[in-house]
């Protein structure tokens, strides 16, 4: 699974601390997340649509890898 | 540990204790009794258990489903590690000396968590320091 949250961090221009305390997350999973080491869980992605005031399909996208 | 390997038995220590099963090795087997022993093992036993349980699983500062996602992981790859060396054990390990395995093996399993998780968490920290 694909993410942009790097891009729409940085169009709300937060660094990855501030956006991990809106998220009530560590740092480490934001980082993990845009590395794309670790698929966030539902809640949290929806968290993360509601931090960024989009839609969860803007930031997350499937990959062909995806549906192995 | 150490106490436990040198079966080190101070005689103030010595109980008559109640047991849920009773087989001597010169006598019958019986349920629910009264035994005589060196409680030292057994005070030293549940305290590394309790001590490496409050260690394995108490929450981390930040503890979040990413670090408990890590946390899952570490617990099966942990019983895994276990049981195959356990494994290896059973079939290369005979007599007394299995009885040593038998012992190590009961705390073996909260330790390689342990060091497993740690690791991971160290990992993890090191690889999000550099990020802005």
């Amino acid at each position: 699974m694909k993410n942009s949250i790097k891009v729409e961090r940085a169009k709300k221009n937060i660094t990855q601390a501030e956006l991990a305390k809106l998220a009530k997350v560590s740092r480490q999973t934001i980082n993990a997340m845009e590395l794309g080491k670790y698929v966030p869980s539902t809640v949290l992605t929806l968290r993360l649509a509601q931090i960024f005031e989009v839609e969860i399909s803007e930031i997350f996208t499937l990959e062909d890898s995806d549906w192995v | 540990m150490i106490t436990l390997i040198l079966e080190f038995q101070p005689n103030d220590l010595n109980f008559n204790v109640p047991a849920i099963f009773i087989d001597e090795i010169f006598g019958d087997t019986h349920f629910i009794g009264i035994v005589n022993n060196n409680v030292l093992n057994e005070i030293l036993g549940v305290l590394i258990i309790l001590s490496s349980l409050l260690v394995a699983f108490s929450k981390e500062k930040s503890e979040d489903e990413y670090i408990s996602k890590i946390r899952l992981e570490s617990l099966v790859w942990a019983v895994y590690l276990n049981y195959a060396i356990l494994l290896i054990s059973f079939l290369f390990i005979f007599y007394l000396s299995f009885l040593w395995v038998m012992i190590f093996n009961m705390f073996t399993i909260l330790l390689f968590f342990i060091i497993r998780f740690n690791w991971q968490i160290s990992k993890l920290k090191k690889s999000a320091r550099y990020e802005e």
